[in-house]
């Protein structure tokens, strides 16, 4: 994995500053329209079968009077070492030459291996074939493959969109600038308090690769289960908590 | 012969007949099995076996000559199929784009008075396709199309023939290659293109 780290051109990655969350949800509403995921109903979350690649997840931090709501995007972290990919028998998940941990629909088997070995559950199952209503047949994205019964399906960073945009840069003779609305993912779009930040963590310039830099050394910034090594190119960076931190003073 | 000597019964006439009538009728139904078999398994390599006109392509609703169009009207593929160089699908034209030509040009000829009528209905014309690969193939033409005219300094029109054969010359269209992923795959490795499963599946 590290030799072909340093081989590779690009690592997509991503920033979350989770001081900047706010649980809106609008990152799963633009996630599952882009993606053409299927509609989850109630009796699909009961089953814990409902599909979300990123989903907010939330924690009360602290008692009543005194309590606060805390919200985390969870995404798939897309994991250099990533424990998805050795359990596939067909290689239907491996990681490509830009960092980004690939799901290859045609080559599924679903035997779900792949969803029970990650630590972040960021893969989802096919139950059943997805279905809409008629009213929402033709706003299916033309980009996006609809998955049907019996495969596994996760986040893939929108590759459909970096695919579009390096496409564009190459008949057109240019580079992809960091920061092109173009390339980032729906949810980064969509993000109103822009927690989200996307980008190349291999260029030195990135706003991502400069925010990683900063906060990863003594800063706010970690990884999800950073303890397991999975390497991710997820970096979230903590919650300031000015309230806490005052509490805490006074305590001391 | 000793008595109690087991003996095969011999068939009687009207058993021979019967099992001569099943074996008839099974190997029928085996031939029939090995008939669709055949079919299905040409057809799942691409193309169908040339027989009975299988190959043919389909019956369009407007019998359109290409030949006519390219051939003889020396129309480039780019004045209909618009969208070739700058988009995922090269498209087929809107009845009013051949409306342009056809509201004068082309009188008494059955195929126009058929376009006319549904141009006048403010239809749209129900072609049947003709190349599709499967859903998870994101097929781009633009990027196919300006990579091969740079290589190869020739027109956008000139690139079409790679992968759909010489479609002016087509009264009825048909798929000319196979389009199977290993086709995809081989032409890539030719021209130095991504082999990354990503670049076509997502």
């Amino acid at each position: 994995m590290a030799e072909l780290k340093q081989t590779q051109q690009r690592q997509w990655g991503m920033v979350i500053d989770l001081d900047k969350c706010t649980g809106c949800q609008a990152c799963v509403v633009a996630c599952q329209s882009e993606n053409n995921i299927p509609i989850n109903e109630e009796a699909h979350y009961n089953q814990r079968r409902a599909i979300q690649w990123i989903r907010v997840e939330r924690y009360w931090e602290g008692e009543f009077p005194d309590i606060k709501a805390r919200f985390m995007p969870v995404l798939c972290q897309h994991c250099d070492n990533a424990p998805c990919e050795p359990v596939c028998p067909v290689y239907a998940t491996y990681h490509n030459t830009e960092g980004l941990n690939v799901q290859v629909y045609n080559r599924c088997v679903g035997t779900r291996f792949c969803a029970n070995n990650c630590p972040y559950h960021a893969r989802f199952f096919n139950f059943w074939e997805p279905a809409w209503p008629n009213s929402l047949k033709n706003q299916l994205n033309p980009d996006v493959t609809v998955r049907s019964r019996g495969i596994m399906e996760k986040c893939t960073f929108c590759v459909q969109r970096i695919a579009r945009v390096k496409r564009k840069a190459k008949n057109e003779g240019e580079t992809v600038n960091d920061g092109d609305r173009a390339l980032s993912p729906a949810c980064v779009n969509a993000c109103p308090t822009e927690t989200l930040f996307f980008g190349d963590f291999k260029d030195p310039n990135s706003t991502v690769a400069k925010m990683k830099d900063k906060e990863t050394h003594g800063g706010r910034g970690y990884h999800l289960l950073e303890e397991i090594g999975t390497d991710t190119n997820v970096v979230y960076l903590k919650k300031v908590d000015k309230h806490a931190e005052a509490k805490e003073e006074v305590h001391a | 012969m000793l008595p109690g000597d087991f003996q095969p019964s011999r068939p009687t006439n009207k058993q021979l007949i019967k099992w001569g009538i099943l074996s008839l009728v099974s190997l029928f139904f085996v031939a029939v099995v090995v008939g669709v078999l055949m079919f299905v398994i040409s057809a799942w390599l691409g193309k169908p076996l040339s027989v009975f006109g299988y190959d043919e392509g389909p019956d369009q609703p407007i019998a359109f000559p290409h030949t006519r169009h390219v051939q003889e009207l020396g129309l480039d593929c780019t004045f209909c199929h618009r969208n070739v160089e700058t988009g995922a699908a090269a498209t087929i034209p809107p009845v009013g784009l051949c409306m342009t030509c056809h509201a004068v040009a082309g009188d008494g000829l059955a195929e126009v008075e058929k376009l006319r009528e549904v141009a006048a209905a403010g239809e749209a014309i129900d072609w049947v396709r003709v190349h599709r690969v499967p859903d998870f193939v994101r097929f781009n033409h633009s990027a196919h199309i300006i990579f091969f005219s740079e290589q190869d300094n020739i027109l956008s029109s000139e690139v079409c023939a790679v992968c759909h054969g010489d479609v002016g010359s087509m009264v009825k269209v048909e798929q000319a290659r196979y389009l199977k992923m290993a086709d995809c795959v081989n032409c890539h490795r030719d021209n130095n293109a991504p082999t990354d499963c990503v670049t076509c599946h997502y």
